[in-house]
């Protein structure tokens, strides 16, 4: 392969094992079209590298605040009130003027604690491939391999599909973490080399899906029917968010909706909302509205399973 | 999933009276050796510590508690702690003086008032009898020079204060045996001798005499529980008590003297001589061995016969293991900074291979982890040995009870240690049947002298204080604790500041390395010079092979296998530090090298953000980056292969090792600040272990940077210690620990521990110990209750790095 296209992402993690069968290294891919007021990974969102600003590592102005110097926009200035109280200590903080900020990253550059950094990283498919391929022996004990993940991978196609046929190449096992939002031509191309598609799907109401995360369910639940109809794999994932998509009609519709693309569906997971992610909204420029919602209670989710189990699926709660 | 059984009530009873239960001083033991001591100023000591042994087992109370099963007591009173003054007992006299005995907060203890002033009465003659002061005065007077290096642990006085241990007795032979059948041995051999004591037949004689008198004291001791289960039989009003005490006395009747006829006999007589040896020795890393292995024959014939049930056999089983988590032992309050949780290091080795390589697997190896599982215990420790063949029903065991009880059991590679073991000149039976020792260091199951401990604890060797000391014209920068100004303790090595490139900086660390090691080696010979003389175990030698067939005490070489054990503390560290200097100084050229000299000699005082940046830019240790590892991989090679170039006392080589138990702490008190940004005072890392909170890349990349390190040449054990979230262990994430595992031990690695706990879980426990007394945690190289942990030592516990697979 000759050229050797870059992509923008934001993690990789080895040793994941809740994204797919075995022991796997995950790559989450920045960048998303859709904003889910729930999303538990907000600095995946945009496209672009972008600042974060972490107040627990932070040592405090008075032995560094070099950030305050250092931006060009003056945009870091001194925190006042709650966040100084943060750390036991009483440090004094910082406090990043999200709408002055331009994402430059010389305040990051220069920050010796890491508080703050830039989201983001420019990989090529070579330099994951090397990353993944270190971690082989484990897959090889495990049968596990690489998962893709995001943001959404598939917004990224050009880098998606050479890292795949790529991974492919070197004998992997592939899972693709997917909202399932991009166009079929995309999806297609993906599908030889893609061993299982870990596809979201949320609401099978179509304007409240659109009204919710910003864009129609009709190009997700037709990329799943053709998955399903060129024969790929597929692990179904519903997160359950309070009064969005917990209704018993709507896990009926989905339940429904999953029987028919049948045995390209081997597993159904529920993933209960929970407000881990919420803290992380601190940490960047907010570019949506954010849930912050009580978790559903276990008696719900049991509900909900015996729901879609009346499709005959098999289900597993995370 | 593993099925695990219930507990019996009676089981279950004992349990909550041995957590229920504040340890106590007893002075049964003291008042015997004192009194022995005074009167026998002129027996030579193999004599000597026989006959002691003897009289203890003569006259040290006997005691059966209500609801035991199998018995044997190091005390008058239940979890009592004897004292061991002819070891070390400065300690106990400093301690009651300033008041600290009674009031410690960590592994707290009763004694009686009448008992303090009793023991106080013989300060002065034990302080001028006790092995530590004959090895202080032991010391030759170039030793004084080097003390307060920070590398090597031992001071100006209170040298010798730990004692002989780890080591595994041969318990198989006890069981199979007997001791008549032993001293009658060791009688044919003075009857062929004697009249004709030519060469060092004296000595072997002296020998022999010693073995007589311990078979003696053995079957003594084992005769006098029988009387006392009689004579609780005659007073018992319970019907179903009265034909179980008989039936303990018909036991205790038979057993030490002759071979075990079932497994109710077996499992007494294996503790039993626990107690016999601990009663003699100090019950300092005395380890089990392979008891699946020695049980197990006789469980399939009582099962066979009728005699016995699975239930029957798993409830014995529980009452051992709960006699055994009793035994505890006082040790100096700044110890238990160390180790602490009332630990005893009685470690316990299950599966693995047999003799002829075959699957060792058995029905006991699931039940002793039931044992641990169900009864949350994290004493005695265990060790699971993992190989090929061993059955997915034991890994799920294994898993589930290492869930429950953090740490328990470690598992150990066969793949890697027996090789590891046949250079180390043991035969491929021995080697196969090895067993581990203490915290996890590999030796010979009842054939091997392996001294994994060294003579004492003076084992651990700090490899931070070489990379300082290496930088600072051989001078520790850590202030001396007595107030001394600081010397030139290592070689003239010069400064961080006059080396031209990286490469002088290593050179300038293997020199320090080496030296050190020669010194730590000289001073474990001397101590063992001094230790054999004074304190040889003939209690140990009548059952370990190779003692009676050359005549020899273990202390004297005796034993078929010969050792001695190394344990390198702080690797991580180590080696983050140098990469420190590598990186900012010569590859980067972030910062002058004056200038990282004197930030580091200023405890990074003023340059915070200069530390801040160390940690934030430099490749660490830990996350599968050659940058790092290259160095790590280096500095255990530079170990590995001087230790293992060095000899001991008894004509065997050293074998290197990177374990802590949990001196990584303490010692970490007492280090400098490293080049890597850790403070003065701050913890080593642990183990083979990255430095907390260091490892961000994922488990599987510690694992790949560990096994950069030389396993195969580390036969004295090394130890990795993971912690993962509970949730990573949900849906099929049990599998994939046990993937994890099985990949470390193809590629080559040797140990791996888990903890599976959350830091809010910890540090709710911090909060509310008692909502949390059972939680048992792994540190490092022992397990303990969380909440009887030190601070610093739970502190580090939260730290590690928290391997949630979400
Ligand atoms: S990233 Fe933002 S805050 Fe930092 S220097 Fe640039 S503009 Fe300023
Ligand atoms: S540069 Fe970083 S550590 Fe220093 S004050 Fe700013 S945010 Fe805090």
């Amino acid at each position: 392969m000759s050229s050797d296209p870059a992509g923008t992402i934001y993690d990789i993690q080895g040793f994941s094992v809740q994204d797919g069968p075995g022991i796997r290294t995950t790559v989450f891919l920045k960048g998303c079209p859709l904003r889910c007021p729930w999303c538990h990974s907000p600095e995946s969102r945009r496209f672009d590298i972008q600042l974060s600003w972490q107040s627990r590592r932070c040592i405090g102005t008075a032995v560094c605040g070099l950030c305050l110097v250092s931006c060009p926009r003056g945009a870091i200035v001194p925190a006042e009130g709650s966040q100084s109280t943060d750390t036991e200590d009483g440090l004094q903080l910082i406090r990043v003027d999200w709408d002055t900020c331009d994402d430059c990253g010389l305040c990051a550059a220069e920050c010796p604690a890491g508080a703050l950094s830039m989201w983001g990283k420019r990989y090529t498919v070579s330099e994951v491939v090397d990353r993944a391929l270190r971690d082989r022996p484990f897959f090889e004990k495990s049968g596990g391999g690489v998962t893709i993940s995001g943001g959404e991978p598939l917004s990224q196609a050009e880098f998606t599909l050479a890292l795949l046929r790529a991974l492919k190449e070197n004998g992997l096992h592939t899972a693709l973490d997917t909202t399932g939002f991009a166009p079929w031509a995309v999806v297609e191309k993906a599908l030889p080399h893609v061993d299982l598609f870990l596809l979201d799907l949320k609401n099978m109401d179509g304007r409240a899906h659109n009204a919710a995360v910003g864009v129609p369910n009709q190009p997700i639940l037709e990329n799943a029917r053709g998955i399903a109809a060129a024969g790929g794999k597929m692990q179904i994932r519903i997160p359950v968010i309070p009064r969005f998509n917990d209704s018993g009609g709507n896990l009926r519709a989905l339940g429904k909706f999953v029987a028919e693309l049948g045995e390209a569906v081997t597993l159904v997971q529920l993933l209960p909302y929970h407000a881990l992610g919420v803290p992380k909204w601190e940490r960047i420029k907010h570019d949506g509205p954010i849930l912050e919602a009580t978790a559903p209670s276990d008696k719900k989710i049991g509900e909900l399973k015996a729901i879609l189990e009346e499709y005959s699926l098999t289900i597993q709660v995370h | 999933m593993y099925e695990f059984s219930p507990v019996a009530p009676r089981v279950a009873r004992v349990r909550k009276r041995y957590r229920d239960t504040k340890p106590k001083v007893c002075i049964e033991r003291f008042k015997l050796v004192t009194e022995f001591y005074q009167n026998h100023p002129t027996l030579p000591p193999m004599i000597k510590r026989a006959r002691n042994l003897l009289n203890l087992c003569e006259r040290m109370p006997v005691v059966v508690h209500e609801d035991e099963f199998i018995v044997g007591e190091l005390t008058s009173t239940y979890h009592g702690s004897a004292l061991f003054p002819e070891y070390a007992i400065g300690w106990i006299f400093d301690e009651i003086r300033s008041g600290e005995l009674l009031n410690r907060t960590l592994d707290p203890y009763d004694m009686d008032q009448e008992d303090i002033d009793y023991v106080m009465q013989f300060e002065d003659f034990w302080s001028k009898n006790d092995l530590s002061r004959l090895t202080d005065d032991a010391l030759p007077p170039e030793f004084h020079d080097i003390v307060g290096n920070g590398i090597v642990t031992f001071g100006d006085k209170g040298t010798g204060a730990g004692p002989v241990g780890h080591f595994c007795a041969n318990y198989d032979k006890a069981i199979r045996k007997g001791f008549s059948a032993i001293k009658r041995e060791a009688q044919e051999k003075i009857d062929l001798m004697k009249g004709r004591l030519y060469g060092e037949d004296a000595q072997r004689e002296q020998f022999y005499y010693a073995v007589t008198i311990v078979c003696d004291a053995a079957i003594t001791l084992s005769k006098r529980y029988a009387a006392e289960c009689r004579g609780q039989a005659a007073e018992c009003g319970d019907e179903g008590r009265r034909a179980e005490l008989i039936e303990m006395a018909e036991a205790l009747d038979w057993i030490m003297q002759n071979p075990a006829r079932t497994y109710h006999e077996a499992v007494q007589c294996l503790y039993l001589y626990q107690i016999v040896l601990s009663l003699d020795g100090n019950l300092h890393g005395l380890t089990f061995g392979r008891v699946d292995q020695y049980l197990n024959s006789f469980y399939e014939s009582d099962l066979a016969a009728g005699r016995i049930t699975r239930e029957r056999a798993q409830e014995i089983l529980d009452l051992f293991c709960l006699k055994v988590a009793e035994m505890n032992k006082i040790w100096p309050s700044f110890a238990t900074m160390a180790a602490g949780g009332y630990t005893s290091g009685q470690l316990i080795t299950v599966g693995g291979i047999k003799k002829d390589g075959t699957d060792a697997t058995n029905e006991v190896t699931y039940m002793l982890l039931e044992c641990a599982r169900r009864l949350a215990l994290h004493d005695p420790p265990m060790s699971l040995r993992i190989h090929e063949g061993t059955p997915d029903k034991l890994w799920d065991i294994a898993v589930e009870t290492t869930r429950a009880c953090g740490g328990v059991p470690t598992f150990e590679s066969d793949k890697v240690i027996i090789p590891a073991l046949l250079d180390r000149g043991l035969s491929l039976e021995s080697a196969r049947n090895y067993c581990l020792i203490g915290c996890v260091e590999p030796g010979g199951c009842g054939d091997d002298w392996p001294a994994n401990g060294g003579p004492g604890q003076e084992t651990f060797w700090r490899i931070p204080g070489a990379v300082l000391l290496a930088i600072n014209n051989g001078e520790n920068p850590m202030p001396r604790p007595d107030g001394q100004p600081q010397r030139q303790t290592g070689l003239p090595t010069g400064y961080l500041y006059d080396m031209k490139s990286f490469d002088e900086v290593l050179e300038a660390t293997k020199k320090q390395i080496e030296h050190f090691i020669d010194w730590h080696v000289s001073f474990c010979s001397v101590r063992e010079y001094v230790a054999r003389h004074h304190m040889p175990l003939p209690v140990v030698s009548a059952t370990m092979d190779g003692c009676l067939e050359s005549g020899k005490d273990v202390m004297y070489g005796g034993a078929k296998y010969n050792g001695t054990g190394f344990a390198g503390v702080g690797i991580g560290t180590a080696t983050d530090s140098l990469v420190a200097i590598k990186y900012m100084v010569f590859d980067r050229k972030l910062c002058t090298a004056r200038e990282f000299y004197d930030a580091l000699m200023a405890n990074w005082e003023g340059h915070e953000t200069f530390r801040q940046r160390i940690m934030k830019e430099i490749p660490h240790y830990g996350n599968d980056l050659d940058y790092p590892d290259e160095i790590a991989e280096w500095i255990s090679k530079v170990i590995t292969e001087k230790v293992r170039s060095c000899t001991g006392p008894r004509g065997n080589h050293w074998s290197a090792g990177l374990y802590p138990v949990a001196t990584h702490v303490a010692w970490g008190k007492m280090t400098w600040a490293t080049p890597d940004g850790r403070r003065t005072g701050e913890p080593l890392s642990d183990g083979i272990s990255p430095i907390q909170c260091m490892d961000t890349s994922g488990p599987a990349a510690t694992l790949k940077s560990a096994l950069r390190i030389d396993h195969r040449h580390s036969a004295n054990g090394t130890l990795l210690n993971m912690k993962f979230h509970p949730k990573a262990l949900e849906g099929g994430g049990k599998d994939k620990l046990i993937a994890l595992i099985k990949t470390y031990f193809d590629l080559d690695g040797m140990e791996l521990q888990f903890n599976i706990a959350s830091s809010e879980m910890l540090r709710d426990a911090q909060l509310h110990p008692d909502a949390h007394k059972d939680l048992v945690v792994r540190i490092a190289g022992f397990s303990a209750y969380f909440v009887e942990l030190h601070k610093g030592l739970q502190d580090d516990v939260i730290r590690r790095t928290e391997l949630d697979l979400a």
